[in-house]
């Protein structure tokens, strides 16, 4: 009982959400059904189950319960609904059944103990069955919440079957509910005269096992019924045997009044069923609107189904006007044809002709308007049948309006030109559906007919309308081969698809003009290129203007494109080169970052040490910078050992971070590979210079190497400096160079300083150094002064030095070209 | 040709003789009821006409429905036209023990030359008549 109170809560906040919102609960049945067909239920399947499972003391007999109650005869009783609620009212003390149950019962064949006994109770066992099936599974849903008021809970009682037993089948209702299987259209009398005990019948009791086996073996037969209609009606399955005592004390539930208002959904004209198998019926439930934005609109029935109803006029026009347009399946065909099947061929021409007589198209048709409506000119002018009004589209098998224009002859049901005893006056008819043809093929089509026409009609005529079996394929499906054959002569490129036709009749028109005087210009008319208009298929997801991003819906009828990727084709080589320079520059860098790494280890060496005051610590830390230096040296001694290679070097250098790391390492190195390293950089000068184009970043190098500089030794710097001058031009490139500049002052300035300090260095022991010095003035002399790049800084001693070497003359000069004077900086 | 102008339509043949030469060798006449957009075609009051020789048999069928794909040929029958033919019709059973005969006798034939081929080292494969690899 306390779960019902709680489902109470539940229901009087539904109750009051609802209370005046009718219109969002039908809004919310059709998406139901959109979502999930006609089966849906609408209320929340927790609910159900709970109460299901509650009512039932857990044995899960609501579900078969409700299964056998769904799936019964699914009769017309939507007026009945009233009449046996409002006597469900007046017996507020009957016991209702779970007729679901009374029903596998009958089924199972029980026999029935005393059917004169229970009669009355049958008959209402009987209307309440009907409540049930017919009764719309939201209104079970909303019952199961409705609370069930303590005073009737012998309804409630008999349904819960928690502390009481089940309620179980009154046997009288078998034979009635028997013939209900039988004939689900048999309205009952509601009974509730008959005095159904208060209490549970505690007799005729089975055991748990037999109620379910019977439930189950009940339902089978109900699912087979009509399972076919499954579709057709909203009602579903839903649990089915609570709803009786809800439903009585539902009469303020919203949904209640709506049925009053509304009736129950109204049964299928029973014909249906009588016509077998209907294709378009196993075709899903259609969606009120495409599932996804920009899908392809969608059909009822699926494209493949052969046509059970005459077509509407749509699928007329269709047939003989084809467009590249999608077809949504006329409406038309869910609903029982308007006139007999089979129809005499006459009245069926006249049915696929009205469309043509009538002037407006209808708002479907595509692309290929023109064409068709120079055709219908065409036909208008030529074809002279009489024109009534505007013709209904289906023609209820009156008026005669001939298929190619001309009075039908009596006999002859064969869909060819009219007979010989047409009116002389009539003109040569023109078929409609031969809009994409050349006009000289046509014209030689209705001759040919005409002439078969006139031998054979009568004779055809005559045989096909004594054959009982003729006409098994009835109009309408002619039509749909047709039309199926029809699209697939649609063509965007006739010349690619029809080539020989194409030409032949071009050739043909050719000719026939070169016969003809140019006077007669009717004859020749313009050919209509039998064209259909390319319409592009390809789909575009939807996008709107300024927004970020693209639409999250996707389906798979419009799959969303989730990267944008642009393909660049480039050639193998180009590739291949790109590739190694990546590589190598990869590479580079990579080296540069180990560098980085073991210098910077170096570096935060000294911190490391202070912090660390242990003596073992200081052993290790020892250690380890000796073995981060040497790792510093082996990574550039790539090649050779202990030489530090050139290109390692320079490969370092290209890069940015590079050559700030070799600034920053150069202090770390020891002397002898510091000054290699410096080498290496004078060496390769010019090339180093014109990679730092773009960065200028070797000016960072200045300090380090001034400091390497003033420790090397005079030889050294002899080398040095001779390694700067290096082969032809390249003094020139160096001055070139901001950085060149600086670091040859700085040789020359050392140079100087070891000359001017140690009076007998070896700077003087070879004549190399006076050489370089003199090749370095000579060039200084000569270098335009445009291409001389100013230093970072001008040593002071430069003056002295050059006064050394050169005569006064030269000295002023160079003077003057370099700014160097004594304080000059 | 009214539905379809320009083009071979069955749509014209409907409730007419015809006269449908399979794949598997039968010929069927009967009909032609009903058609689909595969050529499937609807036989009614078929019958199998079995040739051997200048004797043929029928064998009454009922409604046939063939896949448009196993038709070989078909064509409409004139009824008009006058049926003076050298073929002789016989009762079925006796054109089938006819064909059964000419079975065995190829049969006796085929292996006869097998056998000849097989001695002199040749061996001509077996045409596979069904297309089916």
């Amino acid at each position: 009982m306390f779960r019902f109170q709680s489902l109470d809560e539940d229901c009087t906040l539904e109750e009051e959400d609802d209370g005046g919102l009718i219109e969002e609960e039908d809004e919310i049945n059709q998406f139901n059904d959109d979502t999930f067909g006609a089966g849906a239920i609408d209320d929340d399947w927790q609910e159900e189950h709970k109460r299901l499972t509650g009512l039932q003391g857990g044995t899960g007999l609501g579900a078969g319960l409700g299964g056998g109650g769904g799936m019964g005869g699914k009769s017309d009783l939507g007026g009945a609904f009233d009449s046996s609620s409002s006597h469900l009212h007046s017996s507020a003390g009957q016991l209702p059944l779970p007729p679901s149950l009374t029903f596998s019962l009958s089924s199972s064949g029980l026999p029935p103990p005393d059917v004169e006994d229970r009669a009355g109770e049958g008959g209402l066992a009987e209307s309440l069955a009907r409540l049930i099936l017919e009764a719309d599974p939201a209104i079970t849903g909303v019952g199961a919440a409705a609370p069930p008021p303590c005073s009737s809970g012998s309804s409630l009682c008999a349904l819960q079957g928690l502390e009481q037993p089940m309620v179980l089948p009154q046997p009288s209702s078998i034979p009635h509910l028997n013939q209900l299987h039988q004939h689900p259209h048999h309205q009952l009398p509601p009974g509730p005269s008959s005095g159904l005990p208060p209490g549970l019948p505690p007799s005729s009791m089975l055991s748990y096992q037999q109620q379910q086996h019977l439930l189950r073996r009940g339902t089978a037969p109900m699912a087979q019924m009509n399972s076919h209609s499954i579709w057709e009606n909203s009602m579903g399955f839903g649990p089915v045997s609570i709803s009786l005592g809800m439903v009585t004390h539902m009469e303020d539930s919203p949904l209640m009044s709506i049925i009053n208002e509304v009736g129950l959904p109204a049964r299928p004209p029973q014909g249906r069923s009588d016509e077998g198998r209907d294709l378009s019926e196993r075709v899903p439930p259609p969606r009120s609107s495409s599932p996804v934005i920009g899908s392809p609109p969608v059909r009822a029935v699926p494209i493949g189904t052969p046509p059970t109803q005459p077509m509407s006029h749509a699928l007329n026009h269709q047939i003989h006007h084809p467009t590249a347009v999608h077809v949504r399946a006329p409406i038309q065909h869910r609903y029982p044809p308007p006139f007999p099947e089979r129809l005499s061929p006459n009245t069926l021409l006249n049915i696929a002709n009205s469309p043509l007589c009538r002037g407006p198209f209808p708002p479907g048709v595509g692309p290929v308007l023109s064409q068709i409506q120079r055709a219908q000119l065409l036909n208008s002018q030529m074809a002279g049948f009489p024109r009534g009004g505007p013709a209904p589209p289906l023609l209820p098998g009156g008026g005669f309006r001939p298929f190619f224009g001309g009075p039908p002859p009596p006999l002859a049901h064969r869909m060819g030109p009219p007979p010989p005893h047409c009116p002389p006056n009539h003109t040569p008819p023109i078929r409609h559906n031969t809009t994409h043809l050349h006009p000289q093929h046509r014209r030689m089509l209705t001759q040919r007919m005409q002439n078969r026409g006139v031998d054979r009609g009568r004779t055809g005529g005559d045989r096909r309308s004594r054959d009982p079996y003729s006409n098994l394929m009835s109009q309408k499906e002619k039509e749909w081969v047709t039309k199926i054959q029809m699209m697939q002569l649609q063509s965007t490129d006739p010349y690619l698809d029809d080539y020989y036709y194409q030409n032949y009749y071009e050739k043909m028109e050719k000719r026939q003009e070169r016969e003809r005087d140019s006077s007669k210009k009717e004859h020749t008319t313009k050919l209509i290129t039998p064209q259909v208009a390319k319409v592009e298929h390809t789909y575009r997801p939807v996008q709107f203007a300024g927004s970020l991003g693209k639409l999250t819906v996707s389906s798979v009828n419009n799959p969303r494109k989730m990267i944008d990727a642009v393909v660049t084709s480039r050639t193998d080589d180009e590739e291949k080169r790109e590739k190694q320079v990546w590589n190598k520059r990869r590479q580079i860098l990579y080296t540069v970052e180990k560098m980085y790494s073991l210098l910077l280890e170096v570096q935060d060496f000294e911190k490391r040490f202070v912090q660390a005051p242990e003596e073992d610590r200081e052993a290790l830390l020892e250690q380890h910078k000796g073995r981060t230096l040497q790792l510093c040296n082996a990574l550039r001694e790539k090649e050779w050992d202990d030489r530090v290679s050139d290109e390692q070097c320079v490969m370092i250098m290209s890069v940015r971070k590079g050559k700030r790391l070799i600034s920053r390492l150069l202090p770390f190195l020891p002397s002898p590979q510091a000054a290699a390293v410096v080498m290496a950089i004078s060496r390769n000068l010019p090339a180093l210079a014109k990679k730092d184009k773009q960065d200028q970043v070797l000016c960072w190098l200045v300090e380090p190497v001034a400091a390497v500089i003033q420790s090397l030794c005079s030889s050294a710097l002899t080398d040095l400096l001779q390694e700067l001058q290096g082969s032809e031009g390249q003094l020139a490139s160096v001055l070139h160079n901001k950085f060149g500049v600086t670091l040859l002052y700085l040789i020359l300035s050392e140079g100087e300083r070891i000359q001017s300090s140690d009076a007998n260095c070896q700077l003087m022991d070879d004549n190399r150094w006076t050489e370089l010095v003199f090749s370095v003035t000579r060039e200084l002399l000569s270098v335009p002064p445009s291409s001389l790049s100013p230093p970072l800084f001008t040593p002071p001693n430069l003056l002295s030095l050059f006064s050394r070497y050169v005569d006064r003359q030269r000295l002023e000069l160079l003077q003057d070209k370099l700014q160097i004077t004594s304080l000059s900086r | 040709m009214n539905y379809v102008p320009g083009t071979a339509s069955l749509i014209d043949d409907i409730d007419k003789k015809h006269l449908v030469l399979l794949r598997d060798g039968r010929t069927l006449i009967g009909y032609l009821r009903s058609i689909d957009q595969f050529a499937n075609l609807v036989f009614h009051q078929t019958v199998e006409r079995i040739h051997v020789g200048k004797k043929f048999g029928d064998i009454p069928r009922g409604i046939f429905i063939v896949r448009g794909e196993n038709v070989v040929l078909l064509g409409e029958i004139d009824m008009d036209k006058p049926s003076d033919t050298v073929l002789q019709q016989v009762s079925i059973e006796e054109i089938l023990e006819e064909q059964r005969l000419q079975q065995q006798s190829k049969q006796e034939t085929e292996k006869v030359k097998m056998l000849a081929l097989k001695d002199r080292g040749l061996s001509i494969p077996k045409a596979d008549n069904l297309d089916e690899y």
